[in-house]
């Protein structure tokens, strides 16, 4: 018998109308609303905390140089284990298991290479006469690091919460694998139950949200930096 | 008043010093000029008075009191400091520029309103224009000012200069210049002010101190000493084999005594505040062997012949 690939199958044996907006309707609290909620949660709790270790972790390593490369190292590693496998494998830790912690936790590996990196990257685009001048009418090095360093180095610390984001909210669907639920939940239950409708509402809530987490974090970045925006410089 | 006593600088990995056994006193009220070539220690020894740099041996008195008395941030909020790269805050307007320190030092909100006013009148921007912006709105002599304006903003009785004008044409730099010897007619600050040009050096300074290349001090005196008694060959190849015109450049039409008005109308006429210099450039380019001195008002003051002034420029040496 000719190998035949499950898409086909599933293509083979769906409805004639893909887009079922009653069912939308019908489920939108009980099914949709709670798993787009799901997803948020996943997304935001993962960032939230992977901003609380590479922020602080980002400040570290830019002045304690030596430590850079080897931070990046292991971060970079995280962030080439392919997810599903990362998932499986925390599922089997003790204390972790099957759920949303074992997703976040992998969330939260994957954020932090390009978050160490961007925060190192911004904070090097500090212009280097900028924080002598500071220091120079007295300004303590917290000071300096809150008022001049971390404002200055925003725009590319922003740039890279983006990127973390979208990538989270991406490879969050995939934890509903191991019952973390989310959008995800929406797509495997649709596979399973043949039910196209339902793998579209997810696919197409997942894009939706990082289209405007995405657009979201740009303006704001926009509006920490009147400076730039109003000097016409720099994006 | 600042004191150098024996202050010695050696980067670490380096093994000649940067500045060597620097001893000078900078009186208060007056302008210190450092100069000297590139690389001679100049931005060294100016970062030592606010221990931005520690010196590795000797110490700097500041009113009779070593400048590590105090703590360092403590210590640099009592000085000016205008960096060589100016250095404003990108992400502040103008208004917050200049209120750093004032508002490190936590005065009222009003209080920082008025000063920072204050103070970019002072340096001649109209407040009412640049409070708001941010200094990528500004041309880049128009952020020098601003940098020289935050680094006087809490008042403070030392200022540092570090090549405050490097960045502007030669004529607007002439203009800051003499705004800036107007400016310190009213606030008698004690100031170290570090260049490498010459002329802004005699200009400027009511001292001079020569470095030379290994940080050692070549000459301190005054730019009328510095340029009649050149301490050593070094001091007089820095100053120049014009050293007799700059002399004549430090003294103005109306500080010395002048001859009777004479000849006629045809005799060409300077302003009481030229310099000597003026009047010799005026003679040779005229042809004229004697200039009319006039007064603010328009009333010719006297007369300066050509022989005159080679008498005055002789007795420079
Ligand atoms: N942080 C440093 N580490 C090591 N050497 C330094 C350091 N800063 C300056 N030097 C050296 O010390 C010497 C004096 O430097 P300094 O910056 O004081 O010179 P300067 O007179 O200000 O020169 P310029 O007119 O070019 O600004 C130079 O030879 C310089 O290479
Ligand atoms: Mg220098």
């Amino acid at each position: 018998m000719e190998f035949v690939p499950a898409g086909f199958v599933l293509l083979q044996q769906l409805e004639p109308r893909i887009m079922d907006w009653g069912w939308v309707r019908e489920n939108f609290a009980e099914d949709v609303l709670p798993a787009l909620v799901g997803h948020v949660y996943l997304s935001g709790v993962s960032l939230a905390i992977a901003l609380a270790i590479s922020l602080p972790t980002g400040v570290l390593v830019a002045r304690y140089r030596k430590a850079y490369p080897p931070v990046v190292f292991l971060a970079g590693l995280l962030f080439t284990i392919p997810s599903l496998a990362l998932f499986a494998i925390l599922v089997t830790v003790p204390g972790i298991g099957i759920g949303p912690n074992a997703v976040i936790i992998a969330l939260v590996a994957y954020s932090i290479l390009v978050l160490v990196r961007n925060t190192v990257a911004g904070l090097d685009s500090v212009p280097p006469e900028t924080i002598d001048a500071a220091r120079g009418m007295g300004l303590t090095a917290r000071q300096i690091l809150f008022k001049v360093e971390l404002p200055l180095a925003l725009p590319v610390i922003v740039a890279g919460v983006r990127i973390a984001t979208v990538t989270v909210i991406g490879i969050a669907t995939i934890g509903a694998y191991i019952a973390g639920g989310g959008l995800g939940q929406l797509i495997f239950d649709g596979i399973d139950r043949l039910f196209p409708t339902m793998i579209i509402t997810g696919a197409a809530l997942a894009t939706a949200l990082a289209v405007a987490a995405d657009v979201g974090l740009l303006l704001l970045e926009r509006r920490l930096r009147p400076w730039a925006r109003r000097a016409g410089g720099q994006g | 008043m600042i004191e150098f006593r024996g202050v010695t600088k050696t980067y670490p990995g380096s093994e000649r010093p940067a500045v060597d056994d620097l001893s000078f006193e900078v009186p208060e009220g007056e302008i210190c000029v450092l100069v000297g070539p590139s690389g001679c220690g100049k931005t060294t020894t100016m970062r030592m008075i606010n221990r931005l740099i520690e010196p590795t041996e000797g110490e700097i008195l500041i009113g009779g009191e070593p400048n590590t008395r105090i703590s360092a941030t403590e210590l640099r909020r009592k000085i000016g400091y205008a960096i060589q790269q100016i250095g404003l805050f990108p992400h502040r307007t103008i208004a917050e520029n200049v209120g750093t320190v004032p508002s490190l030092l936590e005065w009222d909100k009003e209080r920082i309103r008025r000063r920072v006013d204050e103070m970019l009148e002072l340096v001649g921007l109209n407040p009412d224009d640049f409070r708001n912006r941010y200094p990528a709105e500004l041309s880049g002599g128009q952020q020098q000012r601003v940098g020289v304006a935050r680094a006087l903003a809490a008042d403070p009785p030392i200022m540092l200069m570090d090549e405050p004008f490097g960045a502007v044409d030669p004529i607007t730099r002439e203009r800051l210049q003499d705004e800036f010897l107007k400016i310190q007619q009213d606030i008698r600050k004690t100031i170290v002010f570090v260049t490498h040009d010459i002329d802004e050096a005699i200009k400027l300074g009511d001292r001079i101190a020569i470095l030379k290349q290994g940080g050692t001090l070549a000459q301190y005196d005054s730019p009328e000493n510095i340029l009649t008694n050149p301490a050593s060959e070094f001091v007089a190849s820095f100053v120049g084999t014009d050293r007799v015109l700059k002399r004549l450049s430090l003294t103005r039409l109306e500080e010395i005594e002048l001859g009777p008005p004479q000849g006629n109308g045809g005799l060409p006429r300077l302003p009481e505040q030229a310099s000597l210099k003026d009047a010799l450039s005026e003679m040779i380019g005229s042809g004229a062997e004697r200039v009319l001195v006039i007064s603010g008002e328009g009333r010719v003051r006297g007369s300066l012949s050509l022989d005159e002034l080679r008498r005055l420029s002789g007795r420079a040496g």
